[in-house]
């Protein structure tokens, strides 16, 4: 914060609040969010429920508020970033942004955000009930940026009939899940048993394990899966763990070589995924809590607890351990418009968080709770997914760092793992490659192990 | 069609116009040629335009590539923040642990030159008075508690937000503040740090510029990294197989055939062949998608004669490749097509009556009668096919999108994700630009090169009159 | 032409090779009328629910105002092309000015740059001056992407016109300003129509810079709204609507096509894409 630069806004806020504001005051945020399909348009329509709420507490104090409401969704994420960035730079960015805490790094850098912590209050409802690690989620570089949107634990997945048709027994399902948390069901068996799958025919070669189909969050709990640490816990720097990264390309070459997943299958499409999820033809699998409302939904899967076992993301090795990451999305209020915009943007997104219109969110979507009072609110509460995957996986879940590096590291992890996959390089050139790409990049912020 | 010859000439080279004999006329006037002001004008708006959106955004394109700018230091400049980040960092390259703590100090006191300040920015009186019966002398470690403490005073603004700018003025701390020149900044430093050396201020300054700086390291990094000859092959062996097969090769056929047909079933199969060229690129991209997809149209004929069905457009590598040369043939056929036409009309026909009394068949016919007369027709497709397929993403990038596992990415498709498309959102604007200035040479270079192989200069008329 | 050989094989041969063009446009047409039991491409019912769209905005917003949207877009772009084009192509051709030969050689290079890769500079241009995400912003790109073709291909317009219309005029003594408008852009007008369309179809088809420079819905352009109805995971999607859509938006670009196709051949010997 500039002090200089905010006196003078100061003192015309805090005259325009001492005057008594008599005449009517009109606002008009606009609120983009990313990645949002017709399942979670909660995210932005929360925000409106918020501005009729203040609307109606201004009118009990007698004044005259009038907020509207501009939302606008991106289904996807490509274009949505780059509409923001590009977009800020322009001086049109939307108020208020609803996107992924990673961004929280090279956005406050750039001078996009305005810190969040600036103009609400965590110490009062419903903020002071959120949980602390979303808030260190929203966290960057000593500062509150955001104020977590949801969360979500991205589970392993195995189809019970194709478990019982290779011997597992009710009990061995009903264990299953417990055995990847300690860490003796491992990658490797998964793999073993896919392949059991497919030539006991239950499914079709290939179909055996079908992980995401395109670069995302999910590549990072292999990682993990394999002993890998995104960042050094006491220097705060990135990590690039070679091992981790070989014996996790490894990994997919073997799946690759055992016949479980296509040599081809990055890069496909989620449509055909998840109608394939939905009518049964994957052994293994996984994707996040949120899908499991897609199948249902759109995809017309039924009797999902009967059909499906879900988990951790099973260890891969002695150095690894069974984990799921979250990766919440955050409200980020943006350094568009006066200090007055910025301040009712961060009350619209402070009701926003209340409890019972987040449940709203999280229950359409498939999402998690952001805070321990809603998962209290019998709407969430008796929810089984909603609350089931809050209980088993939440507790498991760590984030992605939020670093303005982490996107090239990330994207050079995803090449490397492309490429070997595809069988284009071995996968000792794709680690070096990758290796070499965040050297280059990224010189002495990032720790080679 | 009478007027086709008229653009061919303006386009093919081969039969470009070549200086008149005609007299030039010089109205009015004797002596040497005369710059005509009139010219400029009627030039002048295009070159505003061109000026504007095209010359000066390669300008902008070739300064980019020797920056570090990505969408964290943002295009326009950048500011100052000292934060917890910079300090971690100073200290990993050495910095003395006391200048990053006496940088790192937040303070928050309560004392008349506060209060005064408070007061200055316009706090509430009755507020104020509060802090000052209450809270005078107290001292705070952090914001959020001195916040917590400021919550219980009678006289609180009702909004947090005119809370928190009261609270401000207490604060003494540099920490996280966003200064927008280098001399706040300096200014800002010698207040709280006076005992910094100069290399140490600059040192300190240095890392927390957010801004881009100017950099090589971009072609460096193009230079080093392994993805880069995988890219450049791929790149060539698209420009190269799309060309051969399909450019020259279907455009040249299709026009041999053209020529051999009734002109009704040509004329069906020139608009037929036209298409792709004039389908919005949204639609053309999917129509293939309909076509090769799993369960589209050929996976769904081949599994019925039990051939391997599967997702042609991404299943495989080989079928990826067929798919994206083919759909972009598709549409670079045509232009071949017409200009050999028009090069095949040229040609007279009692030549060709003449080879068939001989009893030349027609495969003898094509390749001694009408293969050479194609000779400058061909170079031409070729060379300038070749810049457009160069530059050209978006048909691959609407469909395989570079895939399965980046075997189809392209050098252009690569730029354009680096600058401004991809998942992380880390936008590499510099790293970007780098690339698009290589294809900006390569494209430069070639285009003198075959402005040369064309003698450029006879393609010009010298006006005929000169006022 | 020559009726020694017989011109069926050819056809033939021609026809297999045209193939896969005609089975995806035929079916385009097809499926938008059409529904097809699951599993099948042959359909069983005649249907106009796939066009829905045009008077229900639920289904996939309004297609109208996208549609208003990309007209006002094309038609701006067709103008500026084509008046720009024929008083630059004018200079060029006839007039003597100094570099003109570095001009038409600038010229000639740039329609061979990649454009679409120096994106950012364009943007950072428009921001600039003030027209990023506006429409208006948009155009001017798009036109001055398109003027060193235009510009080239009405040079070759003029280079064909008789030098002695010129001379006559100047001699009962016009200006050479009267004489272009009277006399010349008469003689260039079969030139004139072509251009003006193939802008027209160009920048109908136009998909990444409104995406890119113009990123708001309001002013979505018939190809964004195209694509948004394409995306593959959303609840509304349904393939035979977007073949709706899709045929919908080509049908005007298709019926200009075969109006003025014998003049676009002219063109499309310069085309810009790949």
């Amino acid at each position: 914060m500039n002090i200089k630069a905010f006196i003078g806004t100061a003192a015309i806020a805090i005259a325009a609040a001492t005057s008594g504001a008599a005449h009517a005051e009109d606002y008009t945020i606009t609120v983009w969010s990313g990645g949002t399909d017709d399942n979670s348009l909660y995210r932005v329509d929360a925000i409106e429920m918020a501005a009729d709420y203040l609307e109606r507490q201004a009118a009990i104090r007698g004044e005259d508020l009038n907020i509207t409401i501009e939302k606008q969704v991106w289904s996807g994420w490509d274009d949505f970033k780059q509409a923001v960035t590009l977009a800020a730079e322009s001086g049109t960015a939307p108020n208020i942004i609803v996107t992924g805490h990673e961004d929280i790094g090279p956005w406050s850098q750039a001078g996009i955000l305005r810190p969040i912590e600036d103009y609400v209050d965590f110490d009062a409802w419903p903020l002071n009930q959120l949980y602390d690690n979303l808030i260190d989620v929203s966290s960057y570089d000593g500062m509150i940026w955001g104020i977590p949107q949801d969360a979500e634990a991205r589970p392993f997945f195995m189809s019970k009939p194709d478990l019982k048709a290779i011997g597992y027994s009710d009990a061995d399902i009903d264990a299953l899940p417990g055995k990847i948390e300690s860490g003796e069901y491992t990658l490797y068996d998964m793999l073993d048993d896919a392949k059991k799958m497919q030539d006991e025919g239950v499914v079709e070669p290939g179909y055996g394990f079908a992980p995401r189909v395109n670069n995302g969050t999910d590549y990072w709990q292999f990682y993990q899966s394999f002993g890998g640490e995104m960042v050094d816990p006491e220097t705060g720097k990135l990590v690039f763990d070679k091992q981790a990264i070989t014996d996790m390309y490894q990994f997919f070459v073997d799946a690759v070589e055992m016949g479980v997943t296509p040599k081809t299958y990055l890069g496909g499409e989620w449509d055909t995924f998840h109608t394939n999820v939905a009518t049964g033809k994957y052994g293994a699998w996984h994707g996040g809590t949120w899908h499991k409302l897609q199948w249902e939904n759109q995809y017309g899967l039924e009797d999902f607890f009967d059909n499906v076992s879900f988990s951790l993301i099973p260890a891969g090795n002695e150095n690894g351990r069974p984990n799921t990451i979250t990766h919440p999305l955050v409200y980020l209020i943006s350094t568009q418009g006066t200090d007055d915009d910025a301040a009712i943007s961060a009350e619209l997104v402070a009701v926003a968080s209340e409890p019972r219109i987040n449940a709203l969110h999280a229950v359409q979507s498939g999402h998690l709770a952001i805070g321990e009072a809603e998962t209290t609110i019998p709407f969430y509460a008796n929810d089984r997914w909603a609350s089931e995957a809050t209980e088993k996986l939440l507790p498991y879940a760590n984030s992605i760092p939020n670093n303005a590096d982490f996107g090239i590291y990330w994207e050079a992890m995803f090449k490397g793992l492309e490429s070997a996959w595809a069988g284009t390089t071995s996968v000792e050139d794709a680690v070096n490659q990758a290796q070499a790409t965040v050297e280059n990049g990224l010189g002495d912020q990032i720790i080679i192990r | 069609m009478t007027e086709n010859t008229s653009v061919e000439r303006g386009i093919n080279p081969g039969v470009a116009t070549r200086p008149g004999d005609a007299e030039t006329v010089k109205a009015a006037r004797k002596g040497g040629p005369r710059i005509s002001p009139f010219g400029i004008l009627m030039l002048s708006p295009a070159l505003l335009f061109l000026l504007a959106f095209f010359f000066a955004p390669v300008v902008l394109t070739a300064v980019f590539s020797f920056t570090n700018m990505t969408s964290a230091t943002g295009i326009t400049g950048g500011a100052y923040v000292i934060s917890p980040n910079t300090l971690r960092n100073l200290e990993w390259q050495g910095m003395d642990k006391a200048v990053t703590e006496s940088l790192s100090g937040t303070s928050i006191t309560v004392d008349e030159a506060a209060l005064s300040r408070a007061a200055e920015a316009g706090v509430d009186p009755d507020f104020l008075d509060d802090i000052e019966s209450r809270l005078m002398g107290a001292h705070f470690e952090d914001a959020r508690s001195f916040e917590r403490e400021l919550k219980t005073l009678p006289n609180r603004p009702r909004r947090i937000r005119d809370l928190k700018l009261a609270a401000e003025p207490f604060g003494q701390s540099i920490l996280n503040t966003r200064f927008a020149t280098r001399d706040q900044a300096v200014t800002a430093i010698d207040a709280v740090a006076p005992d910094l050396t100069e290399d140490q201020r600059d040192a300190v300054l240095t890392e927390a510029y957010t801004g881009w700086v100017w950099t090589t390291d971009n072609f460096k990094r193009l230079a080093t990294t392994p993805a880069t000859g995988r890219l450049l092959t791929n790149t060539a062996l698209y420009v190269g197989l799309t060309l051969s097969i399909f450019n020259v090769g279907l455009g040249l056929f299709l026009a041999i055939a053209i020529f051999y047909m009734p002109k009704a079933s040509g004329s069906v199969f020139s608009v037929l062949w036209l298409l792709p060229r004039i389908t919005p690129v949204v639609l053309y991209a999917v129509m293939w998608r309909w076509f090769t997809w799993d369960d589209g149209f050929l996976p769904t004929l081949a599994a019925q004669f039990g051939l391997p069905s599967f997702n042609y457009m991404k299943g495989s590598v080989p079928t990826a490749w067929a798919t994206i040369i083919t759909l972009n043939g598709f549409i670079g056929a045509s232009f071949g097509m017409i200009l050999f036409s028009g090069a095949l009309r040229a040609i007279p026909v009692q030549q060709l009556w003449a080879s068939e009394v001989d009893g030349a068949s027609r495969w003898q016919q094509v390749r001694k009668i009408i293969l050479p007369q194609l000779k400058w027709p061909i170079l031409f497709v070729t060379c300038y096919q070749s810049l457009s397929l160069l530059s050209s993403y978006q048909e691959i990038w609407l469909t395989t999108n570079g895939g399965p596992g980046n075997t189809t990415n392209v050098w252009a498709l690569e730029a354009f994700r680096i600058a401004l498309s991809n998942f992380t959102g880390n936008l590499e604007y510099g790293l970007g630009a780098a690339m698009a200035l290589v294809l900006v040479v390569v494209g430069l270079t070639l285009s003198i090169i075959f402005l040369r192989l064309f003698k450029f200069g006879e393609m010009l008329e010298k006006p005929k009159i000169e006022f | 032409m020559s009726r020694n050989f017989a011109s069926w094989p050819l056809i033939l041969v021609l026809g297999l090779l045209s193939l896969p063009l005609v089975i995806m446009y035929a079916f385009v047409f097809i499926d938008s009328f059409t529904n097809a039991p699951p599993g099948s491409m042959i359909p069983n019912e005649f249907t106009l629910e796939h066009w829905q769209f045009l008077i229900d905005p639920s289904i996939a917003g309004n297609v109208w105002s996208a549609t208003l949207n990309t007209l006002i877009f094309a038609c701006s772009i067709g103008a500026i092309v084509v008046s720009l084009s024929s008083m630059g192509g004018y200079a060029l051709s006839r007039l003597n000015m100094p570099f003109r030969q570095f001009f038409l050689a600038g010229i000639m290079v740039m329609h061979a740059f990649p454009s679409v890769t120096l994106i950012i500079g364009v943007f950072l241009v428009l921001q600039f001056i003030g027209l990023y995400d506006t429409l208006i912003g948009v155009v001017f790109v798009k036109a001055s992407l398109m003027l060193p073709f235009g510009i080239w291909i009405m040079k070759g317009f003029y280079d064909t016109v008789p030098w002695e219309i010129e001379m006559a005029g100047v001699q009962d003594g016009a200006s050479r300003f009267t004489v272009w408008r009277r006399l010349i852009l008469p003689q260039v007008k079969p030139g004139l129509i072509a251009l003006v369309v193939f802008s027209f179809l160009d920048a109908w088809g136009e998909y990444v810079l409104p995406r890119i420079l113009a990123p708001t819905a309001d002013y979505r352009v018939l190809s964004v709204y195209l694509e948004r109805v394409s995306q593959k995971d959303s609840i509304t999607y349904d393939f035979n609507l977007f073949k709706a859509v899709g045929l919908y938006y080509t049908l005007p670009v298709i019926i200009l096509f075969i109006i003025f196709q014998n003049r676009l051949m002219n063109i499309f010997s310069g085309g810009t894409k790949g």
